[in-house]
């Protein structure tokens, strides 16, 4: 089975939004019925080409940042995302893993439970805002107030970020767990792939919820 | 019996051995040590989950409570006080017991889990950074009191034939040989004169008993050793005891070995009976 593919027919005007459009709400699906579901005020067909018969594996075809909340609520599986993608991106994620191998928009990864996110271009602002548990990374720049109200969980960054008052400096440190958690990356299709050092800087937080978090710069 | 596998790494296998050792001592039998375990063999930087050159430990009970018990106490113990090791699960069952599960609350809050691949880890900050450990490992039902005894002319004689036998075994999977460097000098019979002792000296084969007890001994023999095998399932033991025991016979004639026996307690001690010349066909 091919994964599921979503390939936008054209330039959208206007965000739409993709919630409806992951593995646990798919399953069992045909080509028609997953054609005929409403993304607001248009259906699938009209915005996609719909292609693939994998329901546990989706992929968006040129995708742009007018797509919002992909993997919004997604408790299984995956998604890729070849271009960018929009704000809220991967929210309350329950389980499974999201790849977004272009830009992404605010908020992602915003009260994420579980599962992993992964971001090769750039992030918009309030990265890992709510943000319950998990594992996200973003290859590139992030915006401001990252780890907003973060609760616990992981934000993996490769370029310093800005950071806000409450999220606290820890030091630099070797973290045994990322050689494991590096290692999963190895089969995906995202540059975190290539990632190996286990040198990071350490930032903990948010401090304002009470929160164990942490935001982890990976040093070369 | 139980049995279990935890993969301990550290940053070097000096400290992979310092956690190991102290995991597994006092783990020589389950009448007084409540388990027996063991180092079941060294593990290179390719065969362990983080990369870090590591060595797998087994380690046995008579029950799953006494085994989940023991793995407690000797994680937080041996392990988690150990510098730069890891612990992780080393076999997979459908009875997972705790590695780290509980033993993330002396973490006091600041502990983190982590799920990678399905797995779930605990971080644990510790004063040399982090402690990391999987949350479960696998239980499974296990075979314990394999054994065979070496009969010499000689203790010098008879130790260095249980030396030579250890050499080989070590070379088996899933089986430890948990006495003092693999050895026992002090084999049991079941029962005793004294009410209160299940297990007492093995009369029959003491040699300085032999014109004072019923003896196996015959008169030329004046030193016995045993070698005790737990393991996974009967299969490995049988080719442990196999390969010890022809690993004996290669000594040739000179070595004062002159009679290979084993303890059956009656057939009281356990359902499994290892018969040696069944082995060895």
């Amino acid at each position: 089975m091919s994964a599921l593919t979503f390939t936008l027919k054209a330039n959208l005007s206007q965000p739409v939004d993709c919630r409806a459009l992951t593995p646990n709400l798919l399953a069992g699906l045909s080509i028609a019925q997953i054609n005929a579901i409403k993304l607001g005020t248009q259906k699938v067909t009209d915005l996609f080409e719909v292609s693939g018969s994998d329901t546990e594996q989706i992929v968006f075809k040129n995708s742009t940042a007018k797509l919002d909340y992909i993997g919004f609520k997604m408790s299984r599986g995956s998604i890729i995302i070849t271009d960018d993608a929009g704000n809220f991106l991967g929210a309350h994620l329950q389980k499974g893993t999201i790849i977004c191998q272009g830009n992404a928009g605010d908020r992602v990864g915003d009260q994420m439970r579980r599962g992993l996110i992964l971001v090769d271009g750039n992030a918009g602002d309030y990265v890992a805002s709510r943000m319950i548990a998990g594992t996200i990374g973003v290859y590139g720049k992030v915006g401001s107030y990252i780890g907003f109200n973060m609760k616990r969980g992981t934000l993996l960054l490769t370029q310093k970020p800005t950071l806000h008052a409450t999220i606290q400096d820890c030091g630099t440190h070797n973290l045994p767990f990322l050689a494991l958690l590096f290692a999963s990356f190895k089969q995906l299709t995202s540059v975190f792939n290539q990632v190996e050092s286990q040198r990071v800087q350490r930032f903990g937080g948010d401090l304002a919820c009470g929160g164990v978090g942490e935001i982890l710069l990976i040093l070369t | 019996m139980r049995g279990t596998r935890v993969i301990i790494t550290a940053q070097n296998l000096k400290w992979a051995y310092h956690a190991a050792n102290a995991m597994t001592g006092f783990a020589t039998s389950v009448i007084g040590c409540g388990v027996e375990a063991g180092i079941e063999r060294e593990l290179s930087e390719t065969e362990t989950p983080d990369g870090r050159p590591g060595v797998a430990i087994l380690m046995f009970a008579m029950g799953s409570k006494v085994l989940m018990q023991q793995l407690e106490t000797r994680m937080g113990q041996c392990i988690l006080t150990c510098p730069t090791a890891a612990a992780f699960s080393g076999i997979d069952s459908e009875d997972m017991i705790s590695l780290g599960k509980h033993l993330r609350y002396f973490g006091d809050g600041f502990q983190t889990s982590k799920q990678i691949s399905g797995k779930r880890y605990w971080r644990i900050p510790v004063m040399d950074g982090e402690f990391l450990t999987q949350e479960t490992t696998g239980m499974v039902r296990a075979i314990g009191g394999g054994n065979f005894l070496i009969l010499a002319t000689s203790q010098a004689q008879a130790l260095q034939a249980a030396e030579t036998a250890i050499e080989a075994m070590k070379k088996v999977p899933n089986v430890i040989m948990p006495f003092p460097g693999g050895v026992v000098r002090s084999g049991s019979k079941v029962g005793s004169k004294y009410k209160t002792m299940f297990a007492s000296t093995n009369d029959a084969f003491c040699p300085t008993l032999k014109g004072l007890t019923k003896t196996e001994l015959s008169p030329e023999i004046e030193s016995v050793m045993e070698i005790v095998i737990d393991g996974l399932t009967f299969e490995d033991i049988a080719l442990s005891i196999k390969l010890g025991i022809e690993a004996i016979c290669t000594l040739g004639d000179n070595s004062g070995v002159k009679r290979i026996s084993a303890g059956n307690y009656g057939g009281k001690l356990g359902p499994h009976l290892f018969k040696l010349h069944e082995i060895l066909k």
